[in-house]
């Protein structure tokens, strides 16, 4: 600590804090435009000049000076007031001055501080720029003009998120912010540049003349999307999402957002909203009142009984899965599961079995301070997106040395250093197994406490590493190098998301990370840790409230199963869509055919949904109260921003009045229903809402330490022998199925594609945006290509949130799908 | 699949003698300038492909490296004529006329400064002084310097050039 004296204040803080966070500790007010918490210091603006007495002559950049013992600032003083009065005059000599119309006014910090400086007239004439706008992509306007060149932008984007968009470009007089080869905006558009530009010249396109910001009312409450667990502000007018506001006060993401969070959250305004429940009556869906439908639910349910199957998104409130729990209570059916059924086993069958727990043993904050990282599939940042910024910054701030096990490439392998262990599709397992063995062979593993080492030995005879390496297609050095790095590191993670994309060998691939996490001793270390993410915003809620199917009863691809051998009487499912997004369209279908009463809950009249006899209106996650659990088993409280349209109801409203109609005892609100269930689920026991702040209640802790450290012998995969194959992800635009409906991820990415790398689209001819056909076993589907330079030769890929791709006709769950192609 | 992707239009370049320059270097830290150097020797300019391939290869984005080659004077985005005609626009060559030559040039080749004539022969640069003002007014053709130009002298120049290879 460092004691200095501010404006004749007396104020100790750390030996790392600048002048400008001293002041602003000590509740001091110096202006700033390119100072930003979260990055680096820069000091380009020049308005945070201060006067130290130590050193006097010149004026000090504030947000760039460090502190030192006794120093002495002052910061305002008549030549300061002048020449930040300077600095801003000199500013407005090219910054146009067109405040009425730009989405900025009344929250820009070059209009605040040329009120507060008094700027009414300026001494200094120039010609203003006349740049051209940047207006081509849909959801983020950049207008040049305004640009204060404070570099902001330029430096979230690589700082933060990693992607590198904006540089500096030209000199002197002309220098601007612009793109390579100055193009329009081609980005991951998570509109980070949007949030931190302190003037208007990166806006948001879609908030473009909807309101002034001074009308929006602001609410905090999570995204909805994926399990990052993201604190959203939703600014509301008229019942309506206007924008999501930049906030780095609350949550774990400082501020940070993804396009799916940001631009994303639209759909809860869309006039396709289901807005009434819907009965089949001869053979059309029609307008019924919530009397009626819930009544013909009640009365199928309970004839159904103990063969009814009930299947959940995860997606619903802790609060609301705790109802439907005891819902399928009430109607006395195990046959309970969510999301896939296949597609989590990682968590609640692998971990269970080698470590006792069925959560992330870390916290996402952690993994910044790693010093090693190993990304399992490199899709993990597209599916948790703010959690590959974290990872970003432990490399390009830390130094971390990153590792990434994936059939294609991605961001995160082209961060710097990366290594880059880019294997044939489906072999991930055999990857891990090697480096198990490495370990082993070489006495590097950390076996104290561990159980079933020698049998791991045993069975890992196989996946020798240059067994392995020739299988797989990646080099020796990299997996041995990797697991060393893993095994000495003094704080290191390990990353893997599932979902309903990656359902093949889930449970598999989640033993093997757990045995590498147990032999390199990352597991339940603090500071290290293991993180099995799921793919939705309350995938680890679901786990946790053992949203699974109850002894000897059916899961739910044994759900389907049955239900298309026409053994289930009726299935109820609550915000998903099965035909589009799980595995094996023919057996949903069938399932679906078979079963003599479907009812289906949800916020459109989904493909699924269509076929349903009752269809339910649901309410969106921005209209509840409740809570969600993110993959670090964080609990975070939402809060409604607008009223749900017509007479849709939440899914707890719904349950309740189901268990009503079945004379079970209710929760008469969200928070008896949470007091309700952290009494029963483990983990909670302890937890208050009172208790969940505005940084969410970790339950477990921060470390969660394993209740055993057994290792279990697991089966890698085998290449597939075809020459072009495809893999099925998520991709980063888009979340599930219901990010489709959202204007942002569909202006970007609006229909199917599938993915070329550049040498087969080279050799096949075939250029960006042509129609393709792919031939497998199961059937053929079409998109047009997307050429890229991610793939290796003979692998493609195509992401599953579009029903019209039909993917899953095609896609049963395997690792990859052997392919022909035409024209 | 955005709208903006389909702005790219990307040149088909052999990149072997790029991947040559950056196998070259790639191991050696801070390398970006000399890699961007060793492309502009061999392609006579920095095609964009060659910019993508480097930010794949060093791990650099490919904004930067536009903010590199943009910011340095050196670098080259377009082709260059195989002859680069340097104008001397000094006090001492536009006293004597530095104006009538640059006109000459433009007026026999159609090129202005930093254009290069299609058959991508010629490269026209007015530059702020080449230092030889006791010859003004003065040209460089490549490194050859042609100095006490008249109209007529320069013709003699552009014929030349035209006539060799």
């Amino acid at each position: 600590m460092v004691n200095l004296t501010i404006d004749g204040k007396e104020v100790k803080v750390s030996k790392t804090a600048t002048i400008y966070e001293a002041a602003k500790e000590a509740g001091i007010y110096i202006p700033v435009l390119c100072y930003a918490k979260k990055l680096l210091p820069y000091g380009a603006c020049r308005v945070c000049l201060v006067e130290v007495e130590q050193m006097k002559g010149r004026l000090i950049p504030s947000c760039t000076t460090p502190v030192t013992a006794g120093m002495v600032v002052t910061t305002m003083s008549d030549e300061i007031r002048k020449v930040r009065k300077t600095v801003l005059e000199f500013l407005l000599v090219n910054h146009v001055v067109d405040c009425p119309v730009c989405d900025k006014a009344g929250e820009c910090d070059l209009q605040d501080l040329s009120y507060e400086y008094e700027v009414v007239t300026n001494r200094f004439a120039g010609e203003k720029f006349d740049l051209p706008k940047d207006e081509i992509n849909p959801l983020i306007e950049r207008n040049m003009n305004r640009c204060v060149l404070c570099g902001k932008c330029v430096r979230v984007c690589d700082e933060v998120v990693g992607y590198g968009s904006y540089s500096f470009i030209n000199r002197g007089f002309e220098t601007k912010i612009a793109t390579a080869f100055d193009r329009g905006l081609n980005c991951e558009f998570c509109g980070q540049c949007v949030s931190l530009c302190p003037v208007g010249a990166i806006l948001p396109r879609p908030f473009k003349f909807k309101a002034r910001p001074w009308q929006l009312k602001e609410v905090n409450s999570v995204c909805g999307y994926c399990g990052n667990g993201c604190t959203v502000t939703f600014g509301t007018k008229d019942n309506e999402v206007q924008t999501i506001r930049f906030n780095d006060k609350t949550g774990v993401n400082d501020g940070n957002l993804c396009i799916r969070g940001r631009f994303g959250a639209t759909y809860v305004n869309s006039d396709q909203r289901l807005t009434s429940p819907l009965i089949r009556k001869d053979g059309e869906l029609v307008e019924a009142s919530w009397e009626e439908a819930l009544e013909k639910v009640t009365e199928g349910l309970r004839s159904a009984g103990s063969s009814a199957g009930i299947i959940s998104g995860a997606r619903l409130t802790n609060e609301e899965l705790f109802l439907l729990k005891n819902l399928a209570k009430a109607v006395g059916t195990g046959n309970l599961d969510h999301s896939g059924g296949e597609c989590y086993k990682g968590v609640t069958e692998g971990l269970h079995e080698t470590l006792g727990l069925q959560a992330s043993t870390a916290t996402f904050p952690q993994v910044e301070k790693a010093n090693a990282i190993l990304a399992i599939r490199n899709d993990f940042y597209e599916t948790h997106p703010v959690f590959g910024m974290v990872v970003n910054q432990a490399v390009k701030r830390n130094n971390a040395h990153l590792t990434v096990i994936g059939d294609k490439q991605g961001k995160l392998t082209r961060m710097p250093h990366a290594r880059n262990l880019q294997h044939k599709p489906g072999l991930e397992v055999n990857i891990l197994n090697a480096m198990c063995r490495f370990l082993l062979d070489e006495k590097l593993a950390k076996t104290d406490g561990l159980q079933g080492v020698e049998e791991l030995q045993e069975a890992l005879a196989d996946y020798a590493v240059d067994a392995v390496t020739a299988a797989a297609g990646v080099s020796a050095d990299a997996i041995k190098q990797s697991a060393k790095e893993l095994v000495s590191a003094e704080n290191a993670a390990i990353l893997l998301a599932y979902g309903l994309p990656y359902t093949a060998y889930s449970r598999e691939l989640g033993l093997a990370a757990a045995n590498l996490a147990l032999l390199t001793g990352i597991a339940g270390r603090s500071g290290s840790g293991l993180y099995l993410c799921g793919e939705k915003s309350n995938s680890q809620g679901a786990i946790d409230q053992q949203i699974l199917p109850a002894a000897g009863a059916l899961g739910v691809s044994g759900m389907l199963k049955s239900a298309s051998e026409g053994k289930l009487k009726a299935l109820y499912v609550t915000g998903e869509d099965m035909l589009v997004s799980y595995p094996d369209k023919g057996l949903v279908e069938k399932a679906l055919d078979k079963t003599p009463f479907v009812v289906v809950q949800d916020l459109f009249l989904s493909e699924t949904a269509s076929k349903a006899d009752v269809v339910l209106p649901a309410a969106s996650f921005a209209e509840k109260s409740g809570t969600f659990t993110n993959a670090e088993r964080r609990i975070q409280r939402l809060h409604p921003g607008i009223k749900s349209p017509g007479q849709a109801k939440t899914d707890f409203a719904i349950f309740q009045a189901l268990l009503t109609g079945f004379g079970a005892a209710v929760p008469a609100t969200e928070a008896a229903a949470f007091m309700a269930l952290a009494a029963t689920t483990p983990g909670y026991e302890m937890v208050g809402l009172e208790m969940i702040g505005d940084q969410g209640y970790v339950w477990g802790g921060e470390t969660l330490v394993p209740e055993i450290r057994n290792l279990v012998a697991v089966t890698g995969g085998k290449a597939l022998e075809a020459k072009y194959q495809l893999v099925v992800g998520s991709a980063l635009y888009h979340s599930g199925t219901t990010s489709v409906h959202a204007k942002g991820p569909m202006s970007v990415v609006s229909e199917p594609y599938i993915e070329f790398g550049r040498e087969d689209a080279a050799e096949l001819k075939i250029v960006d945006g042509q129609q393709v056909k792919l031939k497998a076993a199961g059937g053929e589907i079409s998109a047009k290509a997307k050429v890229d330079r991610r793939l290796p030769k003979g692998v493609l890929f195509a992401p599953y949130h579009f029903g019209s791709l039909k993917l899953n006709r095609i896609y049963n769950g395997q690792a990859s799908i052997a392919v022909e192609i035409s024209k | 699949m955005t709208e903006t992707a389909q702005q790219e239009t990307v040149e088909e370049i052999d990149l072997t003698a790029a991947n040559r320059v950056i196998d070259k270097y790639i191991d050696m830290h801070g390398s970006l300038m000399p890699v961007l150097q060793g492309i502009q020797e061999a392609y006579g300019y920095i095609p964009e492909e060659t910019v993508h391939l480097t930010a794949e290869r060093l791990n650099v984005y490919a904004s930067q490296i536009y903010g590199v080659l943009t910011f340095y004077a050196q670098f080259h985005l377009q082709p260059r004529g195989k002859y680069i005609v340097r104008v001397c626009m000094g006090t001492a060559c536009h006293v004597k006329g530095a104006g009538r030559i640059a006109e000459t040039l433009k007026d026999r080749l159609g090129i202005e400064h930093a254009e290069t004539t299609e058959d991508v022969k010629f490269t026209a640069e007015y530059v702020a002084c080449i230092g030889a003002c006791g010859m003004a007014p003065v040209i460089m053709v490549n490194d050859a310097t042609y100095g006490s130009l008249t109209v007529q002298k320069m013709d003699d120049v552009i014929k030349k050039y035209q006539a060799m290879d």
